[in-house]
């Protein structure tokens, strides 16, 4: 039963997660052949060693091949983004941000550990879901711009995709059981990313565990491998974000 | 526990930052009984029953139900298997309808009694499609009671049930409750700044002021003992010397002195005359007047 009332708490925000997800999926695979007629027709973007005209030379480059185009639009930006706000929203609204029901809900008998667990494994399955499905989205959908996308590839992409964005969802959900409005755990987790996302793009461009660069398997797409390492430390972020979140509510009043 | 208590406090207390909420409460429920928890609003009503239910920890003393201790997380789960409770809100889950909360509500319950949620969903003219969101305060306080009665509860647990209803649906809410136990071997704990309601229902009383109580028996036995003394005087009237218990308050206003006693009448009275009163005037004490004199007395 608890199982069906985090559903019930959570399907909708899951369900239009799913549908931005797989529009934005749609989007990358359909829009490939507007740009990559673009990049063909571009010359030589001048090598002056700028920041700016290195990215413009490198998006050009990698929008000439489908694999590269994915990577850049879809997993590197939109999906990465996308997926760290839904996973914000999923891990918002904990026990004490509930609009109504918290008094009933203490009131069933099932002990706090269980009512929370519940509540972060739904949460993390809808998760796994929202960011699973747009990669297989993808390889289903190439042929019909005739080109093809490795399902290996896809679930790689996807597996990083949710361990980068299982560590908002859980810092979400920790933060939740500190904060009685729904609003500012999910400001703060937004403010986190946004810290995290320039740092990295700025100052550690080239650290491979970092958060932003394992959520876009950056390193798998450029042929260094899966980046374990970086998975292994997302998911004991993300383990340790739940396990203080599970703690924190089992010492609270309400 | 004793057998025949289903509630037992010694000394609880609750403080929140320097507030202190419950200040050694002794609370004592035996089963079977309708139990009125009376007090002003702010008294520790709610805190109690949170933390009999283990919403709030105690920080100090101790409290059981049905014998198991209300601050161990396992014992507690227990506790809420075999007890119903309705919140001073009618705290409910907005997003779903009549219906889906009471089938929500019956997977929890593995005593959950069908025949009686048929019989109140019928009694209490519950709108089964609607929105839980939708219902009036009327409405959604019976779809608490049905939740809270179908669960085979041995114990209720009912949190101001029928504030913000009006005299009507009140008194409906009242009967019910009445009716209820009359049918099921349950017993009720609920608290109330409704004086007219506990009179009305509750057999046994406990009346909590600033976390501690101040007065706890069978409704009848205090109706009996509790009187109010006056005693005239051709003059100023003295001040009463006597420490005999059961003394709740001593007034004394030009030639009347009035004392308020919870039992050891006669010793009272015998002292008034001693002191030389023209006239002695005994009265009964309505549960009203009890609740003021208690109240007021500690203020």
């Amino acid at each position: 039963m608890l199982w069906h009332k985090a559903w019930m708490d959570t399907r909708w925000r899951f369900l239009t997660g799913g549908l931005v997800l797989l529009l934005s999926a749609m989007g990358t695979v359909f829009s490939f052949q507007l740009v990559a007629g673009s990049a063909l027709s571009i010359g030589a973007v001048p090598q002056d060693g700028g920041l700016v005209s290195q990215a413009i030379r490198e998006a050009v480059d990698l929008s000439r091949t489908f694999r590269g185009f994915v990577w850049l639009n879809a997993f590197s930006q939109n999906l990465t983004q996308l997926g760290v706000l839904f996973a914000v929203l999923l891990g918002s609204g904990g026990l004490r941000t509930e609009a109504a029901g918290t008094l009933y809900t203490l009131s069933l008998p099932f002990s706090r550990g269980a009512l929370m667990s519940t509540r972060a494994a739904t949460g993390l399955l809808e998760l796994v879901a929202l960011t699973m499905l747009p990669p297989l989205a993808i390889v289903a959908l190439a042929p019909a711009v005739g080109e093809r996308y490795p399902v290996v590839e896809a679930l790689v992409h996807g597996m990083c995709l949710f361990a980068g964005t299982a560590v908002f969802f859980s810092l979400t959900f920790w933060l939740s059981t500190l904060f009685s409005d729904p609003w500012r755990p999910g400001l703060i987790a937004f403010g986190v990313a946004t810290v995290i996302g320039l740092c990295e793009s700025l100052l550690f461009r080239s650290v491979a565990w970092g958060l932003f660069h394992v959520t876009s398997a950056e390193s798998y797409f450029r042929g260094a491998g899966v980046p374990w390492l970086g998975l292994l430390v997302a998911g004991a972020a993300s383990a340790a974000l739940l396990q203080r979140a599970i703690a924190a509510v089992e010492r609270q009043d309400y | 526990m004793a057998d025949s208590h289903v509630i037992e406090c010694t000394g609880l207390s609750k403080q929140y930052g320097s507030r202190q909420a419950l200040d050694g409460l002794d609370l004592h429920v035996p089963k079977g009984s309708i139990f009125g928890f009376l007090g002003r609003n702010g008294a520790g009503k709610t805190t109690t029953i949170k933390i009999l239910l283990g919403m709030v920890s105690p920080t100090g003393g101790s409290g059981r139900v049905f014998g198991l201790p209300v601050d161990n997380p396992a014992s507690s789960v227990d506790i809420r298997r075999r007890t119903g409770f309705v919140s001073e809100e009618k705290d409910l889950y907005d997003g779903m309808s009549v219906a889906q909360l009471i089938d929500f509500t019956a997977r929890c319950y593995p005593r959950w009694r069908r025949d009686l949620q048929e019989q109140y969903v019928r009694s209490f003219e519950l709108p089964l499609d609607a929105g839980v969101k939708t219902l009036s305060r009327g409405t959604r306080t019976k779809l608490a009671l049905l939740l809270a009665f179908c669960r085979g509860a041995e114990l209720l647990v009912l949190d101001e049930p029928t504030s913000g209803l009006d005299p009507v649906v009140a008194d409906e809410v009242l009967q019910q409750l009445v009716g209820h136990v009359a049918r099921e071997d349950t017993t009720i704990f609920f608290s109330s700044h409704q004086l007219a309601e506990i009179d009305q229902i509750a057999d046994r009383i406990g009346i909590v002021h600033r976390g501690r109580m101040m007065l706890a028996g069978v409704l009848d036995d205090l109706r009996q003992d509790f009187r109010r003394v006056q005693a005239v005087f051709e003059h100023d009237a003295p001040a009463l010397t006597s420490s005999a218990p059961g003394i709740v308050r001593v007034r004394r206003q030009g030639r009347v002195l009035s004392v308020t006693a919870n039992g050891n009448v006669d010793a009272i009275v015998a002292e008034a005359h001693g002191l030389g009163a023209v006239a002695v005037d005994v009265t009964a004490m309505p549960l009203k007047d009890m609740f003021l004199e208690i109240v007021a007395g500690e203020n």
